[in-house]
């Protein structure tokens, strides 16, 4: 049997959003200011062995970022629970990196960011450069950097640690064709040293390229889970 | 990684995410991002002045400019010594002392809700960040500090035993900032009117803790000027002259100042990591 890397069990996400938040004036008339209940998750079930890529699809506000972000706690669940392995990390470190810094500072940020000691920065430093491909561009400030170029960076301090279970919330494919294989690559080693993905995308190519089986979540319920090809066909038929 | 999980596991390896972690986890967390804590206020402070021709040298020029204005105004323009010696020493020290505890309070106020992105995307302890912004704040007054020296030194004051105490009033001041600052940032993210409010607590307590005059000078009796040191601000100041150019203080002072770091670090912790689970979530 293969160990479970993470298990919802009739997982409930539920929360309410107001219009605004209520104000002195609201208290003092004895008005709540409008507000409305969402379920965003109500009552998910799967298990999810390690090494496995999931992908998961699903229309706008179906639940799908909601359902990442209870793996990590942030939301909590009103009912049913989640476990896991350890804290799954989602890809990304966008609001380490600062404009002001260096590339090459700010891979040194974001590796700290993500729990590295200065040790390990130092050791990892010179490869993250390298996969970034900026040449010397690195020892420029970041706000001197094309869109392109600071995809490339971000892309590259968000993969250069492997936690054991990666979220991925869309926005994979970045810079050009040849940068785009070399991040696919890096996913794919990340896969083979048993890491598990979940990867929430619209982009159904890039879910079939990398994803061994789909989970398809609609208002907040899981519609279809199986391997890739069935449930893609099925979802694309709906 | 997330090594804050990997103890007290059942059999099967999964834990409930999300579950409060145990002080001892937390600290040693904290402990073990000490490199981050440290490493991006120091970036942080090299990069503020990034844009300005004279780059670093700012921080030591701000306070110098500072003391150039009081300079201009106490001492030449009208030289007044409402009942102190040096009366520009006095100012400096009062003003740049209590600027420090100013900082580190209300940036340490705006750290978590300027942090959000970074919250939602990475874990880690959210203590991170004011303790982050205090440390970048200590780092920042080491020039203030320097302009300070140099003030003293200009009127004829000589270095005295009571200078070994300059680590140890330092030490307890930061730490009641940052106590003080974990508690704000706690009630700044729950409503921002926090945020509003902190420059009108500051000018409040910038008159009345003697930072222009000298509170002994006005306030004679011994009862009264004990309820002074119910204002931490104060406090420090004083204890701040007294360390430095052996200004009037008492016993009740040397108390407070380290009752004030102590009790305000606690209170603050404990009430920040109440909040733990709930920084990054809307509504």
């Amino acid at each position: 049997m293969t160990d479970i890397a993470l298990r919802c069990v009739n997982a409930e996400v539920t929360y309410t959003i107001r219009s605004h938040r209520p104000l002195i004036r609201d208290i003092l008339r004895g008005q709540r200011p409008a507000a409305q209940k969402i379920h965003a998750l109500r009552g998910v079930t799967f298990d999810i062995p390690v090494g496995e890529s999931v992908g998961i699809v699903g229309p706008n506000g179906s639940g799908k970022t909601t359902m990442l972000q209870a793996t990590t706690g942030l939301l909590p669940v009103s009912a049913g629970e989640i476990l896991v392995r350890s804290v799954p990390t989602f890809l990304g470190v966008q609001a380490v990196l600062r404009n002001q810094l260096t590339g090459r500072r700010n891979i040194e940020v974001g590796l700290l960011a993500q729990g590295l000691n200065r040790a390990a920065v130092e050791e990892l430093l010179p490869a993250v450069v390298e996969f970034t491909g900026l040449g010397n561009a690195i020892d420029m400030r970041m706000e001197t950097y094309s869109s392109g170029m600071k995809a490339r960076l971000h892309f590259a301090v968000a993969t250069a640690t492997s936690p054991e279970i990666l979220l991925i919330d869309e926005a994979l494919a970045v810079g050009d064709r040849s940068f785009r294989e070399k991040s696919a690559q890096r996913l794919d080693e990340h896969r083979a040293n048993a890491g598990t993905v979940l990867l929430v995308s619209h982009n159904l190519a890039e879910i079939r390229r990398s994803c061994d089986r789909v989970i398809w979540l609609q208002d907040g319920l899981i519609v279809a889970d199986g391997p890739t090809d069935e449930v893609l066909a099925s979802y694309e038929a709906s | 990684m997330t090594s804050d999980t990997t103890s007290q596991q059942p059999s099967d390896g999964l834990f409930p995410v999300g579950r409060p972690t145990p002080l001892g986890t937390y600290l040693r967390d904290l402990w073990a991002r000490r490199d981050y804590i440290i490493r991006v206020p120091i970036n942080e402070l090299k990069s503020q002045n990034a844009h300005t021709l004279l780059g670093g040298i700012w921080l030591v020029l701000n306070p110098l400019l500072q003391v150039g204005v009081y300079f201009l105004v106490f001492g030449v323009i009208m030289p007044i010594d409402r009942g102190v010696d040096s009366y520009l020493v006095f100012l400096t020290i009062g003003v740049f002392t209590f600027h420090y505890s100013q900082r580190v309070i209300s940036d340490g106020a705006r750290s978590v809700v300027s942090s959000m992105g970074l919250i939602r995307t990475l874990r880690f302890p959210r203590a991170t960040l004011p303790l982050s912004n205090s440390v970048g704040q200590a780092v920042a007054f080491g020039p203030v500090f320097a302009v300070m020296l140099v003030v003293i030194f200009a009127y004829g004051n000589a270095p005295t035993l009571r200078w070994l105490l300059i680590p140890v009033l330092f030490v307890l001041q930061s730490l009641f900032s940052l106590g003080a600052s974990l508690l704000a940032a706690r009630f700044n993210h729950l409503y921002r009117d926090l945020e509003n409010l902190l420059p009108f607590v500051f000018r409040l307590l910038f008159y009345v803790s003697g930072v222009l005059y000298s509170v002994d000078h006005y306030v004679d009796d011994a009862l009264l000027r004990a309820l002074f040191a119910f204002n931490p601000m104060y406090v420090y100041v004083t204890a701040w002259r007294w360390v430095m150019v052996g200004g009037p203080a008492t016993a009740v002072e040397a108390a407070a100042a380290v009752a004030w770091a102590v009790v305000t670090l606690v209170v603050g912790f404990t009430v920040f990591r109440a909040g733990e689970n709930t920084y990054g979530r809307t509504g």
